[in-house]
């Protein structure tokens, strides 16, 4: 089928075009409304191509546009087209969705910014850049848009510059992000050079994967190797990490739309959506399997010990990504992209609820100074505790669905193992601890800000929270499109998303793996209710550490002299479980940060940044000025080449 | 009278005589307007531009001059950067150059026309002679800030470097005179392989041959090891004469070493017929460039100097695609220099500007940029960001395609040091791009731009953004010239 | 390779005459220096001075254009010489080339070139 879907990252691109040519011309309003109105405009396109591709047969679900033929060059034949499946249907969906409530949401978080226009005409340059990326129909134009949205991050990351922290976060970002590229362009370069095309249509057609790559082969290996390398400079994961909790330095909106719900998990789309590939490297799969889910506990274990509200999100989107990948690598794609989803939601609202937090403290970030906020800033606490419930897997939500998912697969799946499930399973506890730790720590207990304000703490305007209050709809309703077999719903997410999984299909074809995971039901149940409870024992912790041991530490001060041994009793309890399981905890959260995360892989990327640095200041005593020193090295160059090759010739 | 066909070097004649009136008008007028001699300029460049579209194709003189696809391609290379060389040294004349104005723009068409015979040679002499002619007018456009040590001593360098390295050239191609019998190209590569397959022993002398032509045309690309002096010329230099010495001298040599090397010396491209190919010299000389172009790029602070490694970096780019000796070889080259016309020319007439506004040339006085001029600040992002290879920038585009035609014949080696390589170029670039738009501002002033400089950033940024979101035109024509060779 | 042996021995013989001839000259000559002897010589003259100083630049500009026109000179003797066979063709060929180079004498008459200061 054949639809103008041009139209969905059109008027992005208009949006960006006419707000980035008037810079400096237009009012605040009139700005707004047309990068507000674009990206609505996107979204509702995409709502309208959704239902045309539904109303296909399940087995035809593919609306196409080529716009034109982008390089022509014989062998080369890329064209400017975008594809509709059921998997980039979803993406644009998430995408211009959680853009558009973002963009209305800035209009009150930004107003008071001097830089609010080359704010809105970055974000629309943005949107633009991953629609191309998600819509694109060939890895070269996947490529162009996966640089034009690590460019805008660059761009906002460093937005405020005035701090010096945050253009050098930027260009962080920027360059990590080209070490993860240069993967990418090397694998892509290995797939045209075997399949002769980069077109997703032949690329990634079983057939022709199964006749240039031989399953297990070390060319598909090092293709989807190199690709994977790509997927964890965007999507944060080890060792290419390290860029995400300082792209923190950036608005929060931006942290919640790019950082957060959509760019950081195009490396997950990329894996998902080269599934074909990837099903036929199973060395490959188990990287990113394990990759993943190393991820997820590291960065998990780091966000138990931060003290700054956006950076216990940061790290916690990292493990979440590490979720993500673990689903990939387990071969459960869908399972993936549905997490993907609903961290989509429930991350854009954390992000912007803590946005809103950090707007009413006039900018302070440190949870240490915050505290009972519940009662001054009601909605913006309500969502942010719904958003809360929903990453930590509470039944009901949609972190729960999608997350019990990918565990489940971690643990049945032909790819799977125990091991990838209990770690997952341990993370699943860490992120309950950490999420509650930072509610209580904020909306909970006493007021530790200054006087100054908390006389001004107020609840964010209306353009701030009703954005809050649409996603924590979403983020409680969004998971009920995939209800697993064992809970009484049959997953239509997993089934829209089957045809797009060719890979996945094309190895379980006729074998066992189908029935056996139908056979298995009370080992799921087993597993989940394991889960739930695991989470609900972290909650419990956390509750106990920042809530009631605080209370109880006030009342000890205040009944001094009274009930010596009961009091006595309880503290030696406390202290026991406080020795056993928080400061391990928190001792090993912080050695991770400060000695695995700061010293040793940050200071490894930063070092090979100060040794190439040097390595250019070593060169310049060559450059010495003197023409005869420049003559002998031109002679000497002539020898010297001739030398070797009369030696070797 | 055989082959005498005079039509097709009208273009270079008239190019030629339009020099002589240049200079004839200046000296001729009694009230000097620099403005008016530089719009002559460019009218007479857009005029040879014109004249080549009507008298082109064909051979004359012969096989000395040679109208093919590739001299054609190239020729519009050449006459793109004399124009937006011309149109950004509108203020440098007005206000550093007080004698010899007229001279100025004559020497830089006398250049062009010596490049121009270059692209077209079809015989060793006439290629030597037009790369002469390209060189000589850019000795003295080097140093013509007669006042400034700096550019006088650029101009020096230049010239005995240049000297140096075509007596170096000229063994070389009298070497391979002397093994083929002739100076025709096409006959020298026939003869060359019948001599090397009959013959025993000529092998060392060829190998000298191919390194001494080597070394000769690596001083006009700033091939490493034959770079040294364009960091210094390139500083010195009035920065229009940096520019057209990044771009168009370079793509004379680009034109020049297809002509010999991929041409007359085809046979012994790889290891087929020859133990040590020159495909393997230069391969190992690209990487090397890559590495010390883009590293010592690093810690520059003065723009100019910056731009100067940079270029040795690309040229170890453009040397991915020259190695692989195919059509998609020749004609990604083809492409990446002309994409490379639009960003470079546009970087250096950005620094033009901003020098002759500011006075300064210093990577950290561009800091805050944006503010003051943020159209101009969004140019140059783009020109940098398309050297980096962002996408969808036609510098990607040209990267890709040359590092495919790598791929494609076997250098992975080179590619994957490339696409690294590349990785660490983005942090100059961007280091500008953040002094420009992240940095605290300085106290910059608004930037004035002449007419002629605004046409010439127009015409820079319309060429990446046109090119690279749609690159067929250049590409089938840039892929057309490899006919030439027979691919 | 044995077409170049006799280029070898060429250049052996070549520089081993010269060589050759100084050696003798040593063998013969009468050895008697003394001061007037050892000055540098110019035109019989007494050198006055170092012989480092600077020349005025107009010395080498008077010389290019004077090897300019020696040049042209150089190229007129061929072409009269061969001018029967040639015809029209040639004249106008050479019109242009002594034009070009006419202009040049102009222009550096207008520079001022010409002019001694």
């Amino acid at each position: 089928m054949e639809q103008p879907l041009y139209l969905i990252p059109l008027f992005p691109l208009i949006g960006f075009l006419l707000n980035g040519l008037l810079l400096g011309r237009l009012g605040k309003k009139t700005i707004s409304f047309i990068a507000c109105t674009s990206v609505g405009l996107s979204f509702l396109f995409g709502l309208k191509f959704f239902f045309d591709l539904l109303s296909l047969p399940d087995t035809a679900r593919i609306i196409e546009n080529v716009f034109f033929t982008w390089i022509p060059a014989g062998q080369f034949h890329v064209n400017v087209a975008f594809l509709l499946d059921p998997l980039s249907a979803v993406m644009v969906l998430v995408v211009s969705g959680v853009s558009f409530i973002i963009h209305i949401y800035s209009i009150g978080y930004m107003h008071d910014d001097a830089g609010y226009g080359r704010y809105f005409t970055y974000l629309n340059l943005f949107v633009f850049s991953m629609l191309m990326l998600v819509l694109a129909d060939n890895y070269l134009l996947m490529f162009v848009g996966w640089e034009g949205v690590g460019l805008c991050s660059y761009l906002l990351i460093g937005f405020w510059f005035e701090k010096k922290s945050a253009s050098d976060a930027g260009k962080k970002a920027f360059i990590v992000n080209r070490i993860g590229d240069f993967g990418f362009l090397l694998g892509m370069f290995i797939i045209f050079w075997q399949t002769g095309s980069l077109d997703f249509k032949t690329a990634l057609d079983p057939a022709v994967a199964h006749s240039v790559f031989a399953v297990g082969g070390g060319m598909i290996t090092a293709a989807t190797l190199l690709m994977f390398l790509g997927a964890t400079g965007k999507s944060a994961q080890i060792p290419l990490y390290v860029w995400l909790p300082d792209a923190m330095e950036g608005p929060t909106p931006v942290s919640a739309l790019i950082h957060a719900a959509t760019m950081v998990t195009a490396g997950v789309y990329m894996i998902a959506r080269s599934n074909v590939l990837y099903m036929m490297a199973p060395a490959t799969m188990a990287v990113v399997a394990i990759v993943g889910v190393a991820t997820a506990i590291f960065a998990g274990s780091i966000a138990l010990a931060q003290n700054d509200i956006k950076r216990v999100l940061a790290y916690s989107t990292v493990s979440q990504l590490g979720y993500m990948f673990t689903a990939c690598g387990v071969a459960a794609f869908s399972a993936g992209i549905f997490h993907l989803m609903t961290h989509a939601f429930f991350k854009a609202l954390l992000f912007l609820g803590s946005g809103s937090v950090i707007h009413a403290m006039a900018g302070q970030q440190d949870m240490r100074y915050m505290g009972g906020l519940k009662k001054r800033m009601p909605i913006t606490f309500w969502t942010f505790l719904i958003a809360t419930l929903a990453i930590t897997g509470i039944p009901g939500l949609s972190g729960f669905f999608s997350k019990d998912e990918i565990l489940w697969k971690s643990f049945s799946s032909d790819y799977g193992s125990i091991w990838i499930w209990l770690i997952g399973l341990i993370t699943a506890g860490m992120t309950a601890f950490y999420m509650f730790r930072l509610v209580f720590l904020t909306f909970y207990g006493e007021e530790r800000m200054d006087s100054h304000t908390r006389e001004h703490l107020h609840e964010s305007p209306k353009v701030m929270t009703v954005p809050l209050s649409i996603l924590a709809v979403l983020s409680v309703i969004g998971g009920y499109v995939g209800i697993p077999h064992i809970l009484g719903g049959d997953n239509r997410f997993e089934k829209f998303l089957e045809p797009v999984m060719k890979g996945v299909h094309h190895s379980v074809e006729g074998e066992h793996a189908l029935a056996s995971a139908a056979h298995n039901g009370s080992t799921e149940l087993i597993l989940m209710v394991g889960s739930v409870v695991l989470v609900a024992v972290f909650i419990y912790l956390a509750y106990h550490f920042y809530i009631k041991n605080i209370a109880a530490a006030g009342k000890l001060r205040q009944r001094f002299s009274g009930l010596h041994k009961i009091i006595y009793g309880k503290y030696f309890v406390d202290e026991l479980y406080n020795a056993v399981i928080v400061q391990p905890l928190v001792v090993g959260s912080k050695f991770l940060w400060k000695i695995f995360d700061v010293l040793i892989i940050d200071g490894f990327i930063n070092g090979m940044a100060v040794i190439i640095g040097d390595m250019s200041t070593g060169l310049r005593p060559a450059q010495s000025g003197i023409l005869r020193t420049y003559t002998t090295i031109f002679l000497v160059g002539v020898i010297v080449i001739l030398g070797i090759v009369l030696i070797f010739g | 009278m055989p082959d005498y066909n005079l039509r097709l070097i009208i273009p270079e004649i008239f190019l030629f005589l339009w020099a002589l009136f240049i200079i004839a008008f200046d000296l001729g007028t009694k009230r000097k307007n620099p403005k008016l001699i530089g719009y002559l300029t460019m009218g007479g460049i857009a005029a040879t531009a014109v004249l080549l579209y009507l008298y082109h194709g064909g051979i004359s003189f012969n096989n000395m001059f040679k109208s093919d696809p590739l001299a054609l391609f190239f020729k519009v290379i050449f006459l793109g950067s004399a124009f937006m060389a011309v149109g950004s040294s509108f203020d440098i004349i007005a206000q550093k150059i007080k004698n010899h104005r007229g001279e100025f723009f004559g020497l830089v068409l006398f250049s062009t026309v010596g490049m121009m015979f270059l692209a077209s040679a079809g015989e060793l002499i006439s290629l030597y002679i037009g790369l002469e002619l390209t060189t000589i007018p850019l000795f003295i456009l080097a140093a013509y800030y007669k006042d400034d040590r700096i550019s006088v001593e650029a101009g020096l360098k230049y010239l005995v470097i240049g000297a140096f390295s075509s007596a170096i050239l000229l063994y070389g191609l009298s070497l391979l005179y002397g093994l083929s019998g002739t100076t025709d190209i096409v006959m020298m590569k026939i003869n060359l392989a019948l001599l090397y397959l009959n013959t025993n022993g000529i092998g060392w002398a060829l190998l000298m041959a191919i390194v001494m032509v080597l070394a000769g045309i690596g001083f006009k690309l700033a091939l490493v090891p034959f770079h040294m002096w364009a960091p210094d010329v390139y500083q010195g230099a009035p920065t229009p004469i940096t520019a057209l010495l990044s771009v168009g001298s370079k793509a004379a040599g680009v034109v020049a070493f297809m002509r010999i090397f991929i041409d007359g010396l085809y046979g012994f491209a790889d290891a087929v017929m020859f133990p040590l190919d020159w495909g393997n010299i230069v391969a190992v000389l690209a990487a090397a460039a890559m590495i010390l172009g883009n590293i010592s790029a690093l810690r520059q602070k003065n723009i100019k100097r910056m731009l100067a490694y940079s270029s040795i970096a690309q040229i170890g780019y453009v040397m991915v695609g020259m190695v692989a000796v195919s059509e998609l070889g020749v004609g990604s080259v083809g492409y990446y220099m002309f994409i490379y016309l639009f960003a470079n020319m546009g970087a250096f007439a950005v620094a033009t500007i901003f020098n002759d506004n500011t006075g300064s040339d210093s990577i950290a006085s561009y800091a805050g940029l944006s503010k003051s001029s943020p159209m101009i600040s969004a140019f140059m992002a783009i020109f940098l960001l398309s050297l980096a290879g962002i996408p969808p920038l036609a510098g990607f585009a040209a990267k890709f395609f040359v590092f495919a035609a790598g791929i494609q014949a076997g250098y992975t080696w080179l590619v994957i040091l490339a696409l690294l390589t590349a990785v660490v170029s983005l942090y100059y670039y961007a280091n500008v791009i953040k002094m420009m738009y992240f940095a605290p501002d300085n106290p910059t002033i608004k930037l004035n731009t002449p007419l002629s400089a605004n046409i010439v950033l127009i015409i820079g940024v319309a060429g990446l953004i046109i090119f690279g979101v749609y690159p067929e035109p250049i590409l089938n024509f840039a892929l057309d010239t490899a006919r030439v060779f027979g691919f | 390779m044995d077409q170049y042996l006799s280029v070898l021995i060429f250049l052996l013989v070549g520089v081993g005459i010269v060589l050759f001839t100084f050696f003798i000259a040593r063998l013969i000559r009468p050895h008697n220096p003394y001061k007037e002897k050892n000055q540098t010589y110019e035109c019989a003259e007494a050198p006055v001075g170092n012989s480092w100083v600077k020349f005025n630049n107009h010395f080498y500009i008077f010389a290019l254009i004077f090897v300019v026109f020696d040049v042209e000179a150089v190229f007129l003797f061929p072409w009269a010489v061969a001018f029967g066979q040639l015809g029209l063709f040639a004249l106008v060929e050479m019109i242009i080339f002594i034009a070009i180079l006419v202009f040049g004498l102009y222009y550096a008459w207008k520079k001022g070139v010409l002019k001694w200061v």
